[in-house]
């Protein structure tokens, strides 16, 4: 796959953007020294496909021009360059690469850029573009905001260029312009000038950036500027002509020239200073013991790291030179200074009195004064660009502002506590870190200054605070469990408009809200009686919480990685509930169809206690009292989504004591009737019933998907679906927006539990290899393709000359494996259609499988021993994914073949799901970056099996590996599956010689292998 | 006295309020005894008969047209300080920080004269004699109507840059902030000694990745407040207006805020589609 860049290129005519891709293919290296030009970088796009792969994704510029450019890029010491994401070999290199590239003039480059998304990248576009797009959301800000100003500079002696330049003094733009800076990928300034060869290292950031939000603003501004000269002076005319589109080159006489350009700078320095490494810093100093004056102390201040400051003494020691702060140097640190307290006069007057010694470091304000530039000046002073830093207590954060401090416990009763329930506390007001009492606080705002000392601390008073405080003494409310649970969820909640600066909680509670939070993992929970397995520590744990839950009543969703046995924690679950005598009417299980027989299988291996029942089939039950009546001493019934949608009524008229969903994704789109089939359910008129989802999928970071799945376990979490399109939806996906996001995760992180495979410090106990049966039936197409196929052929066989029978019998389980697999490969159907993967039963589990693992980023290999399945396999999951599925097969070359391993094992953007003939691939290949392996079909052989596993379980293997073995149950893959594992009991020479030996079947026995049974 | 005259009618001319550095340097030419001559010098300044003016080093060179066709050449100069007076100055100067920190910033100090007075010397001249002109026009009389046409229209450049004054008694811009670092180094031997760092060598995982978010306050794009964009804070232009177009100024900052506003919904507009694309 190809990846999107973009590079700025200063040194053009005119700056500009310029867009080039990079992608993976072989190429051979070559070295460096002794070329007179740098080569052509061996992994670019040229730019013929360039043009025609952005065409391609609707992302062409409308005016571009084809250029080469040079960039300087980390490259291997074999002399290839290395691409993004690639593993960082042990020594880097820096050369120049040329490089094809599309270049747009600014004003091009800015809508191009402002079309980009700003959170989320499709996988086309490198990194470097979103911070593209992020530069670019900051100069529409700029323009909206009104931060510029026009101005003229020298070009050259005669020359004077007019342009539209951005004004970075606010705090806030000057911070971003540090976060833009600080956090820029190199390649976004990698390019060079044309012609040079060697080594080169990038220079300093700070300007060029700068200078990068200039050229975009000033593209933006010039556009639709108007030239009417009507009433202007020539010179005035002439800048006003230039500050069109164009490019803002004006001719004038030296004096004018001189002049224009000294009006308009420090027309600018009025309201911003240059773009330096450093700031003038103001640094407030509560009054030492026994004195009422303040200390305000100067000094300068890092752009980049405010916590950076060097004192005015150390300044001035600098003189004309340059003053080291941090890892920057601040060249004349005296004219900074001076420039900037020039500035803060004029926001803080009595900064006069202290700037009248020859090199003044400090001085010292009176109460009054200093509550001014607490108040009001210190907002003044960082908007005219200059920094100031006020004592912790009145820094104007929420500390600084009064609220309270709490204690509070759980009443001392044994367990049923329930969310409404009023828990034991008490509270004292805070500010500023310290507590005081409502008398203090009448005390202190008796005194009628704004800033006062208690206990040591300085504070700020502001009007409401006492009526505030008053207001809260005299109602003095209770606090419940849910209070609690709210407040100690994110920072800054209220309680009756306060605060909360601090929560103590006692022993009883704070194991209640650390375990609701997550920050420990709840009391672990034993296999309950009666559960036929073992369960893994953290197994043990999730059923610990999954009861920690229950007993609240709040819905939950155990999101475990693939493999980590949510299936197992679940009946766990409900047989703990029956150990416990609480599981007294039925729960009713939804999950997809390709997953039932699976549930009922591990349901009869692990909790044989349970009854189960399938609500499924044209026998099932059609009216509520035949509901009823079946379901008379049943525990659990499975269905599925499709039928718990078409029976709604009918089950929604049973009282339920609990609804679990399997493979929860299916309820994803809050406005598909199955979502909302799902969700009506949940939510019963009578008794209240337990809800609990179950999916492998990282729900909490798909927002979309967020708000269906909270409505159905606890619909208040999260409001209304409107609200929550507005106030979270909307900011994360659009904008990225991470304070929306991190308050999200707040309220949905107490329902979801998610634990991945790959952490091996909670799973230490995991094999490294685990074998995952998936069990799945047939469709009805494939169940009647199956015995219409098996009786035809078994007459056949019957009446067969006993030299063709042999041929025949193999025939015949070739036919019937092909079934299992797909009806469409006995047909010989070459197309894939719209209705494909629902065709299958095997294919739709698979599906289902491969969309975990397609998100989670992992890489997968799939093994088939039909070549024809294989095709039609690659072309269904290469429109299914939208990326290349390589099939390596016995007709692949070569060539090909070892083309096809590199790219997966080396190309970061390479393919993640690798299909392969079991014959072709099974041997000798190293594909160690797949961390799944899919045996689809099965082979007698469990050697064979193994073998292809080892070709990604092997030395060099750092993941843990999934190897998922499809099983047809009923079907005479079932049977294979039971001979492999019994195949103690056959003759190794038997199982070695593959299916020959089955051509010599009694006819018997030939029947009772392959022909289907009904109730597995 | 009718000496406020000229005055009156240049502010009327547009010119806005002035600094009090530059009401200064107008009170002296209007000190000038010959009314009707400044009345006319002052009809020059403002139907542009002043071609041009430049400063060349410690002098103000002018061009104005006179009655001739050829433009007479005026110059005026100050008398300039001597090194060892600058000496003194300096000294007096580096002794309140105040005083570079308005500079810097723009401001010509309003107690300037008291750093001037170490040296017995002024910034300010404080007499018209004391400054010095020449013409090329036939006219005896010093200063003529040329020179007082280029007096008035100096003050104005005078606004635009404070430091103008300095380099007229002899000291450029650089040269004075380079010295006053200097011995502010030398009274404050105290602090650290400087080092030099050179560049950290580039980080190649940080090569291509990005994993910012969006800064939040940057999610919804929001227009400026009432009063605060950049025309708004910076005022008037601080170029001296030319007298014929003495609306110039305001026409020019009037068509800038149009265009400011019009871009800048524009830029909510663009903000509000941005993302939604595929």
């Amino acid at each position: 796959m190809s990846l999107l860049h973009a590079v700025w290129l200063p040194n053009e005519p005119q700056p500009c953007l310029g867009l080039w891709a990079d992608t993976w293919r072989v190429a051979k290296p070559r070295k460096h020294e002794g070329l007179e030009a740098p080569q052509v970088h061996p992994l670019a796009l040229n730019a013929g496909d360039l043009t025609a792969w952005l065409q391609e994704q609707g992302r062409e510029p409308k005016t571009s021009s084809s250029i080469e450019l040079q960039l300087t890029l980390p490259s291997r010491s074999n002399g290839l360059p290395l691409m993004a994401g690639e593993t960082l070999p042990k020594t880097v290199e820096w050369w120049p690469w040329r490089v094809p590239a599309l270049a747009m003039q600014p004003a091009e480059a800015s809508s191009w850029l402002g079309a980009l998304p700003l959170a989320s990248a499709p996988p086309e576009l490198g990194d470097d573009l979103r911070w593209w797009a992020h530069m670019q959301r900051w100069v529409l800000s700029l323009v909206a905001r009104g931060r510029w100003l026009p101005v003229a500079e020298r070009l050259e002696p005669g020359h004077v260029r007019a342009s539209w330049q951005p004004l970075l003094n606010h705090e806030e733009d000057r911070r971003r312009l540090e976060d833009l800076v600080g956090r820029m990928p190199a390649v976004v300034c990698a390019a060079d000038t044309p012609g040079s060869l060697g080594c080169r290292r990038p220079g300093a950031r700070r300007l060029q950036i700068a200078a990068i939000a200039a050229a975009l603003l000033d593209g933006q501004l010039r556009q639709g500027f108007s030239a009417d000269g009507e009433g202007l002076d020539p010179l005035l005319h002439g800048w006003q002509q230039a500050l069109g589109p164009g490019d803002g080159v004006l001719a004038l006489k030296d004096e004018d020239s001189q002049r224009l350009i000294s009006a308009t700078s420090h027309w600018r320095e009025t309201v911003a200073g240059q773009v330096a490494p450093a700031r003038a810093v103001l640094e407030l100093e509560a009054p030492p013991k026994g004195s009422e004056l303040w200390q305000l102390h100067f000094g300068l201040q890092a752009e980049a790291d405010p916590a950076l400051r060097q004192g005015a003494a150390a300044v001035w020691s600098a003189g004309d030179g340059s003053l080291p702060l941090g890892e920057i140097n601040v060249p004349k640190p005296s004219e900074l200074l001076l420039e900037g307290l020039g500035r803060a006069l004029v926001a803080f007057e009595p900064l006069a009195r202290g700037l009248d010694s020859a090199a003044p470091t400090s001085m010292e304000l009176a109460a009054a004064e200093a509550f001014v530039l607490v108040r009001t000046a210190a907002a003044k002073l960082r908007d005219v660009g200059v920094g100031v830093v006020l004592p912790p207590s009145l820094s104007g954060g929420l500390a600084s502002r009064l609220g309270l401090a709490i204690q509070a416990e759980l009443p001392a009763q044994g367990r049923g506590f329930s969310l409404g329930e009023d828990l034991e506390w008490s509270w004292e007001l805070m500010i500023g870190g310290v507590t005081l009492t409502l008398k203090d606080l009448e005390r202190l705002a008796g005194k009628r200054s704004p800033l006062v000392q208690h206990k040591g601390a300085w504070i700020e008073l502001r009007p409401g605070d006492l009526k505030n405080a008053e207001k809260f003494c005299a109602a003095d409310p209770p606090l419940s469990l849910d209070d609690a649970l709210r407040l100690t969820a994110t920072e800054g909640d209220t309680l009756m408009r306060l605060p909360v600066h601090r929560f103590e909680a006692g022993p009883r509670l704070q194991t209640v809200l650390e375990q609701y939070h997550q920050q420990k993992a709840p009391d672990p929970l034993p296999a309950p009686e009666g559960f036929e397995g073992q369960l893994r520590p953290y197994q043990e744990r999730g059923l610990g919480w999954l009861a920690f839950l229950h007993r609240f009543d709040q819905g939950a969703c155990l999101a475990d990685d693939m493999g980590l046995g949510k299936t197992i924690q679940l009946l766990a679950f409900l047989q703990h509930l029956k150990a416990e005598q609480e599981l007294k009417r039925p729960v009713l299980l939804i999950a997809p169809t390709s997953v039932l027989t699976n549930w009922a299988r591990e349901a009869a291996q692990f909790t044989p206690e349970l009854a189960v029942m399938e609500h499924y089939g044209p026998k099932r039950a059609a009216t509520a009292a035949a509901l009823k009546k079946a379901l008379k001493d049943i525990d659990l019934v499975l269905t599925s989504y499709g039928l718990m949608q078409r029976d709604n009524e009918l089950l929604g008229s049973f009282d339920w004591q609990g609804l679990v969903i399997d493979e929860a994704q299916a309820i994803k789109n809050a406005g598909s009737k199955q979502s909302q089939a799902a969700r009506t359910l949940a939510r019963p008129s009578r008794q209240s019933r337990f809800r609990i989802a179950l999916t492998g999928t990282p729900v909490e970071n798909r927002v979309s998907e967020l708000w269906a799945l909270m409505d159905f376990l606890n619909p208040k979490v999260l409001g209304e679906e409107d609200f929550f399109r507005q106030r979270y939806r909307l900011p994360i996906e659009r904008y990225g927006d991470t304070a929306s996001l991190k308050d999200l995760k707040a309220r949905v992180g107490p329902f979801i539990l998610r634990r991945l495979k790959s952490d091996k410090s909670i799973i230490s106990d995991l094999p490294d290899k685990l074998e995952l049966p998936e069990w799945v039936g047939l469709s009805s197409e494939q169940a009647k393709l199956y015995r219409k196929t098996v009786d035809a052929t078994l007459e056949a066989i019957q009446r067969a000359p006993l030299g063709q029978r042999h041929g025949q019998v193999l025939g015949l389980l070739t036919k019937l494996k092909q079934i299992c697999n797909h009806p469409a490969l006995l047909l010989g159907e070459e197309e894939v259609g719209s209705d494909f993967a629902s065709r299958s039963a095997k294919l739709m589990r698979l599906d289902e499988i491969l969309e975990e693992v397609v998100e989670a980023g992992d890489r997968a290999l799939l093994f088939t021993q039909f070549a024809g399945w294989g095709h039609l396999l690659q072309s269904f999951l290469q429109q299914r994914w939208r990326q290349e599925v390589p099939f390596l097969h016995g007709g692949t070359s070569k060539v090909e073949r070892q083309a096809m391993v590199d790219r997966f094992q080396q190309d970061p953007r390479g393919p993640q799901l690798f299909l392969l003939s079991l014959k072709a691939g099974g041997v000798g290949l190293n594909l160690t970056r797949a961390s799944h392996v899919f045996h689809i079909d099965r082979w007698w052989n469990p050697a064979v099996e193994n073998q292809a596993t080892d070709r990604a379980y092997r030395i060099g293997q750092t993941q843990r590996v999934l190897v998922h073995k499809f099983i047809t149950t009923g079907s005479l893959e079932e049977k294979i599956d039971r001979m492999i594992r019994e195949k103690a009991s056959l003759a190794a020479d038997i199982i070695g010689s593959g299916e020959e030996w089955l051509g010599g079947l009694e006819l018997k026995q030939l029947r009772s292998l392959v022909s289907l049974e009904d109730n597995p | 006295m009718t000496s406020t005259n000229a005055n009156t009618t240049l502010s009327k001319a547009g010119l806005g309020q002035q600094p009090w550095w530059v009401a200064e340097w107008m009170e002296l030419i209007n000190s000038y005894r010959y009314k009707k001559r400044l009345e006319r010098a002052w009809i020059y300044a403002r139907e542009g008969n002043v071609l041009s003016i430049r400063f060349e080093g410690r002098r103000v060179q002018a061009r104005v047209q006179g009655t001739e066709p050829e433009p007479y050449k005026s110059k005026l100069w100050l008398d300039v300080l001597s090194d060892e007076d600058w000496d003194f100055v300096l000294e007096a100067l580096s002794q309140k920080a105040r005083w570079t920190c308005q500079l810097l910033a723009g401001v010509m100090p309003d107690d300037i004269e008291r750093a001037f007075a170490a040296s017995g010397k002024r910034l300010f001249p404080f007499k018209l004699q004391e400054v010095r002109s020449e013409c090329t026009c036939p006219d005896k009389a010093n200063p003529c109507k040329h020179i007082s046409a280029v007096y008035y229209l100096m003050g104005d450049r005078f606004s635009e840059d404070p430091f103008v004054l300095f380099q007229l008694r002899g000291r450029s811009r650089a040269q004075l902030l380079k010295d006053l670092a200097e011995r502010r180094r030398q009274q404050n031997q105290s602090g650290q000694a400087t080092q030099s760092i050179g560049a950290a060598p580039p980080d190649a995982a940080a090569w291509w990745s990005y994993s910012a978010a969006l800064d939040p306050n940057l999610v919804v794009i929001t227009p400026a407040m009432e009063g605060s964009t950049g025309l708004d804070e910076a005022g008037d232009l601080p170029l001296a207006a030319e007298p014929r177009f003495p609306e110039a100024n305001q026409l020019f900052l009037e068509r800038l805020r149009q265009h400011g506003t019009q871009m800048g919904q524009m830029a909510m507009v663009q903000a509000m589609a941005a993302g939604s694309d595929p």
